[in-house]
């Protein structure tokens, strides 16, 4: 499976965000998405996930046959984590089981989610709204992996975890990337090269992949930080 | 310290400048043909620029004028005590209302955080030229009116030009009090949060300007001037205390928390709403739900909501009940009463259009649901699929309807009672017609705010109202139910045709989130 971006356009006024994305991202890896500040990271997501209208292009996922993408294909965990703060974390998860039913594959207990996820027993009938900012991000990671889409989109998902959970997460991830396409966007570059199996560079507008066969971790660093300078 | 207030004052107008250009931009139709460009666009700019400064001096002159035409002016005349002394009188007493209340230091403005907290701006030289520059405003805008007015009511004009002097003394006599207490004790005086020794001071103040007159007892102009007299030194030695503090910088950073600044000044800022509804959610641990999917997701909603939701349309309940009893008394009581009574009920139908209008709370609850549901979950792809989007909107559309059918029920039958109990109708139809039409009203105003906000979605993802269109669709509510109030009709044709109405708009309104929603309900990027 995979998901094709044929020649994606996305403009704010005049200004031109993204200038024509081609690009196949295959499942089974994790694609650490680099750029610089505004080089619309972001905004690729967001047309991804569908929330803003394109200009131009399309996407779609290609298994065996082109088909569009459907809203339960697409995974996209925000920075911010956002979680209604009104259910428990019981609560939220009940609700998540039962609309995403016919997605969830091998659906196991509330519990057994909260096991994997590393969430204290005291904290699973809490309001989400007294949780830490770490705890909102790790249900809102656990929800969409629940819901077993085939592309997920992290943006910057690990920046508010603990060292001790951050590495939980990467363990995490790296364990379900077979079954999905992840698409990972950080601003910390060794991150990107610690957990990623390619880097692409969002840069001008275009993506652009970074060939890494026989480079160093250093050499390879060098080449990420030259592309990303030619502005 | 010139160069500090002309910064700061250019500081002031460019917001202001660029708040005007983005409501411009906020309209609908012009925000998509205005490009973000124009907040470098000189033509514009100067155009903005030339309505702030005109803001600027319409601000200094109006609110003085309404202020001593209104507060002094008009009510001195109203007693039959001397006008000229009660003018005066009523003068000092405001005054040092004024003095208490209104003190320009001690308002924690945005235009002062922006300055000393954001753009760290030389505190003291920033505070005393804003300062001198708003006593200049307080004398140049009172001036003109009170020598119009106090000679209007006889004061001679000598005293009339030592007024705003006297407000200006006041003042800095007040602000170094002020400045002695913090200190003294650091306690920084904010006006918008008085405490309650200033507030029963004010309300004391108040009851003896416009109470004391009416026993015939007003300040002598003799004791006017002797206070005169004494206020202008002591606003002189306030002048200098205020000139020689030099810690405002100390004191502006406890004053200029941006609690202050965005909490008390502009309630409904979107930060303030956001703790508010947070705050809003109960939780006891009891609350559960049996049922499943989005029927449970909105069930827990509604629980941990009640009071938002559920609790004040009890009180608008109770509230009728008192009022619709009240009314039924009263022909007992007054039986010519009788006749109004009735003609109310048979031609008063589209005022309630307006009553309607005032009960419904679906602004407040559809503001609840983004703030405390949608704004996150609106962010999961799934919930945006149409099963479950639909799914929530009928449960939605299920609880708004019947939590605002009590009230309009009970005006139903309220109505329907008074029209009976004052004499009835020849045609028994106006009883079904008023209860049927106040329903159908209440359920169109529900779909009506719910159906927008499904349609138009208005907030971004920092819970911000963005649409113009939004904004433009209540506006245009309110008008034309405020409309309404003075359409005289008969009964059963307006209750029937606001019947279809309701049902029509109801019908192709639901027809249309059906098919739109799903495009339209997400969060604004």
């Amino acid at each position: 499976m995979e998901l094709v971006i044929e020649n994606l356009k996305k403009n704010f006024e005049k200004k031109e965000v993204l200038k024509g994305i081609d690009f196949r991202f295959e499942k089974g890896k994790i694609y650490g998405l680099l750029g610089r500040n505004g080089a619309g990271k972001t905004t690729l997501f967001n047309c991804l996930n569908q929330d803003l209208e394109l200009d131009g292009g399309t996407f779609c996922i290609h298994d065996g046959k082109n088909r569009p993408l459907e809203a339960n294909d697409i995974g996209y965990v925000l920075s911010i984590p956002n979680v209604p703060e009104f259910l428990t974390g019981r609560e939220f998860l009940k609700f998540f089981l039962e609309i995403n039913q016919k997605q969830v594959k091998g659906q196991k207990t509330i519990d057994e989610y909260f096991d994997f996820m590393n969430i204290d027993t005291g904290d699973r009938d809490k309001l989400l709204k007294d949780y830490s900012h770490g705890m909102k991000n790790k249900m809102q990671m656990l929800v969409n992996i629940i819901a077993n889409p085939n592309i997920l989109l992290l943006d910057e998902p690990l920046t508010s975890f603990d060292v001790v959970v951050a590495e939980e997460m990467k363990e995490m991830l790296k364990s379900i990337k077979n079954d999905h396409i992840i698409i990972f966007s950080t601003h910390i570059m060794e991150l990107a090269l610690d957990l990623c199996d390619e880097i692409v560079v969002l840069n001008k507008g275009v993506l652009e992949e970074i060939e890494n066969s026989g480079l160093d971790d250093q050499e390879l660093k060098d080449k990420i930080i030259d592309t990303l300078r030619e502005a | 310290m010139l160069n500090t207030f002309t910064i700061s004052f250019r500081l002031k107008n460019t917001y202001k400048a660029n708040s005007i250009i983005y409501s411009i931009k906020g309209l609908p139709i012009l925000n998509k043909i205005l490009p973000d460009r124009l907040y470098k666009s000189g033509g514009l700019k100067v155009f903005a620029n030339i309505v702030s400064v005109l803001w600027e001096i319409i601000g200094t002159f109006l609110g003085k004028f309404l202020y001593v035409l209104l507060m002094l002016f008009l009510m001195a005349t109203l007693y039959d005590t001397n006008q000229a002394d009660t003018f005066l009188h009523i003068f000092t007493l405001l005054t040092v209302i004024g003095a208490i209340s209104n003190t320009y230091m001690f308002n924690p403005t945005k235009d002062k955080y922006y300055a000393i907290a954001l753009m760290n701006m030389d505190a003291r030289k920033y505070a005393i030229s804003n300062y001198a520059y708003s006593m200049l405003k307080v004398i140049v805008g009172f001036l003109p009116f009170t020598v119009l007015f106090g000679l209007g009511v006889d004061v001679p004009l000598w005293l009339c030009i030592l007024m705003p002097f006297f407000v200006v003394s006041m003042k800095m006599f007040a602000i170094f009090y002020d400045i002695w207490r913090y200190k003294s004790t650091g306690v920084v005086t904010n006006e918008n949060s008085l405490d309650k020794f200033r507030w029963i001071a004010i309300a004391l103040l108040l009851a003896l300007a416009y109470g004391l007159p009416l026993i015939h007892v007003v300040i002598s102009r003799t004791l006017f001037i002797i206070l005169l007299a004494a206020c202008l030194p002591l606003g002189i030695y306030g002048l200098i205390q205020i000139l020689a503090f030099q810690d405002y910088k100390k004191l502006y950073k406890k004053l200029l928390t941006p609690d202050n600044v965005y909490m008390v000044k502009n309630a409904s800022s979107t930060d303030v709403i956001r703790k508010n509804m947070e705050k809003s959610i109960e939780y006891d641990g009891s609350a559960t739900s049996n049922k499943e999917g989005f029927a449970y997701f909105h069930d827990l909603f509604v629980k941990r909501h009640r009071k938002l939701l559920t609790k004040s349309a009890q009180k608008q309940s109770f509230f009728l009940l008192v009022t619709i009893a009240a009314v039924l008394a009263v022909p007992r009581f007054m039986p010519e009463a009788k006749e109004i009574l009735n003609q109310i009920t048979l031609t008063f139908l589209p005022y309630f259009v307006f009553i309607m209008y005032m009960l419904n709370r679906g602004t407040t609850i559809t503001q609840a649901m983004f703030m405390n549901c949608d704004h996150s979950m609106l962010t999961y792809r799934v919930y945006r699929t149409p099963k479950v989007l639909l799914g929530v909107f009928k449960e939605r559309l299920k609880t708004m309807i019947s939590i605002n059918l009590v009230p309009a029920g009970i005006i139903g039958i309220g109505l329907a009672l008074v029209l009976f109990t004052t004499g009835g109708t020849d045609d028994p139809l106006n009883y079904l017609v008023l209860f049927v039409s106040v329903n159908a009203m209440s359920i169109f105003f529900s779909v009506h705010y719910l159906v927008l906000y499904y349609l138009l979605q208005p907030y971004t993802i920092s819970t911000e109202l963005k649409s113009g269109t939004y904004k433009v669709a209540q506006v245009l509510t309110y008008l034309v139910c405020y409309f309404m109030i003075n359409l005289r009709l008969p009964t059963i044709q307006f209750g029937i045709a606001t019947t279809l109405f309701c049902v029509a708009y109801t019908a192709i309104s639901l027809v249309l989130v059906y098919r739109y929603a799903p495009k339209t309900f997400k969060i604004r990027l």
